[in-house]
């Protein structure tokens, strides 16, 4: 009862926030809500006895990605207007993959959860454990390949925007460090009425 | 009464057994970093109010208290009153896995570390949304310098944490603690005891990293239009931050509750004892840098968490997993 409760109460919130965070007026309050989701599913992670994927989930979402979400988005000078008006343009693409992940949860909740037993994990170890046992063993492949796949994403993501400009001025700390005060300041011995000349 | 709400009142006592200790050592805290930095600066510190001026503290809450509460009028005012309670939430709850001796804490979770580091790191958000409700130039600069200082020393927080975990093989709280009982972690781990201290400053926003709150060019950072107890709730919540984190590294360095050697005048004195003084004398330390420390340039803070914390604790994390490796020492 208090599990059907709860799952019901996360649930309708992770989903209430989700609306939420497509119809909000203000972008910022937008990355709100989508933290408010993510923490939502981090409480149907815990729920499900998952707490380990809950927390690591709210601590990569929340605690990193949707910060840097809410910077660039306070940084930003957005006007509602501008996003509406070409919001169309995004409508078939959008349909698309809503249809991707619509067919994918269609298929796994009527064709997989008949056939694969719940029940069959061991419940002698907690969770954190039993993904440690097989993370760098039975998995080990697929797990790097993940990593070089956000690798690349990155490295895609630098390369994309960094721009090499020759004429910026760029700090050394060594350089700057490693300074003594012969290199700045030297002794000059004025003529009078002559100054000095710079060199 | 009946099992279950007998259960919930037990429950609740124990919460406040808990919460009103830590916010009054938040008040005493408040009071010994100013007597320190008077002792330090010879100066005499507060020291009209009640004996030795040990209520000064609680004075300067009820002066806050019967202040305006002022409210910027472009401001978002949900937020703007949301943002400082988050910040106090956040650093109380938590205490819910703080294991304070070996049979007392509120809940024994299996993964407590993991819930420690995803409440700090959810810390942002009070500050961050701050910045932002005040619709102000100063409290904005202060907020986006606030995300990248704590987003950055969380990163060698998070590696220093895994190489503490890889000599351990749980994320109990406890049972960090009780790995401990022979030789503590701030031993063959010193590397990381300094650098973990060194990044806890920065994670609270403490000298000399408090470029959040840096009064020479942002005049107060994030609470710049904060007035009254909404501007208390910040100064509550940072200092519960910081007896928190020095609680977390006495935990995972410092043997939590255990006595330095296990002998006979020292091992009779209560867990909790040792606990409290420990965390008293990490305490003193945060102190003690604030007096003795100028503050950090933007850049330099930056610096020394990625180019310096960040390669530092990853190759430790590597050795200390290939030493236990090769000695067959890695836990179970």
């Amino acid at each position: 009862m208090f599990f059907v409760g709860s799952f019901f109460l996360f649930a309708t919130f992770l989903i209430t926030t989700c609306i939420f965070v497509i119809f909000s007026k203000n972008p910022v309050n937008s990355v709100l809500f989508l933290v408010l989701a993510f923490l939502n599913s981090t409480f149907l992670f815990i729920l499900i006895g998952a707490e380990f994927v809950g927390i690591i989930l709210a601590i990569v979402y929340i605690g990193a990605v949707a910060i840097l979400f809410l910077f660039v988005v306070m940084m930003l000078d957005i006007q509602r207007t501008t996003l509406m008006s070409n919001i169309k343009r995004y409508v078939p693409i959008a349909l698309l993959f809503a249809g991707i992940i619509l067919t994918e949860i269609i298929y796994l909740t009527i064709y997989k959860s008949s056939k694969s037993n719940p029940n069959i994990i061991t419940r002698s170890k907690n969770n954190t454990e039993q993904i440690g046992d097989v993370l760098y063993t039975k998995y080990f492949i697929d797990f790097q390949l993940s990593g070089i796949v956000l690798l690349l994403a990155m490295i895609g993501a630098i390369v994309l925007t960094h721009i090499y400009r020759p004429t910026i001025r760029r700090q050394n700390i060594d350089k700057q460090n490693s300074t003594t005060a012969t290199d700045r300041v030297k002794l000059v011995k004025v003529n009078s009425g002559q100054g000095i000349e710079n060199d | 009464m009946s099992p279950l709400s007998l259960e919930i009142t037990l429950g609740v006592l124990k919460i406040f057994s808990f919460v009103v200790p830590v916010l009054v050592s938040v008040a005493l805290l408040v009071y010994l970093e100013r007597k320190v930095l008077g002792a330090i600066q010879l100066r005499k510190g507060p020291n009209v109010v009640g004996p030795f001026g040990i209520l000064q503290s609680f004075a300067d809450v009820l002066k806050l208290l019967t202040k305006e509460n002022l409210l910027p009028s472009s401001s978002n005012k949900f937020l703007f009153i949301f943002a400082p309670m988050l910040t106090l939430i956040l650093s109380l709850i938590a205490w819910a896995v703080i294991p304070i001796s070996s049979t007392y804490v509120i809940s024994n979770l299996n993964i407590g570390i993991l819930y420690l580091f995803a409440v700090s790191s959810f810390g942002v958000y009070g500050v961050i949304i701050a910045g932002w409700a005040s619709n102000s130039k100063y409290p904005f600069l202060g907020a986006l310098r606030s995300a990248a200082q704590m987003i950055s020393y969380e990163v060698s927080i998070g590696f220093v944490i895994i190489t503490v975990l890889i000599c351990v093989g749980s994320l109990n709280l406890t049972d960090i603690v009780e790995s401990q009982k022979n030789i503590w972690f701030a031993i063959p781990l010193f590397p990381m005891f300094i650098v973990f201290i060194i990044s806890a400053l920065a994670e609270t926003n403490r000298l000399p990293f408090d470029l959040p709150e840096d009064e020479a060019t942002l005049v107060a950072g994030f609470f710049t239009e904060y007035s009254s107890i909404s501007f208390g709730l910040f100064f509550l919540a940072e200092y519960a931050n910081m007896i928190m984190m020095s609680s977390l590294t006495v935990i995972l360095f410092l043997g939590g509750w255990y006595p330095p050697i296990d002998i006979f005048p020292l091992n009779v004195i209560p867990g909790i004892i040792w606990f409290v003084l420990k965390v008293f004398l990490i305490l003193f330390v945060f102190l003690w840098v604030r007096a003795t420390f100028p503050r950090y340039r933007y850049d330099q803070l930056m610096r020394l968490g990625w180019k310096i914390f960040l390669p530092l604790t990853l190759v430790w994390v590597v050795l200390t997993s290939a030493f236990l490796f090769y000695f067959e020492m890695l836990p179970k």
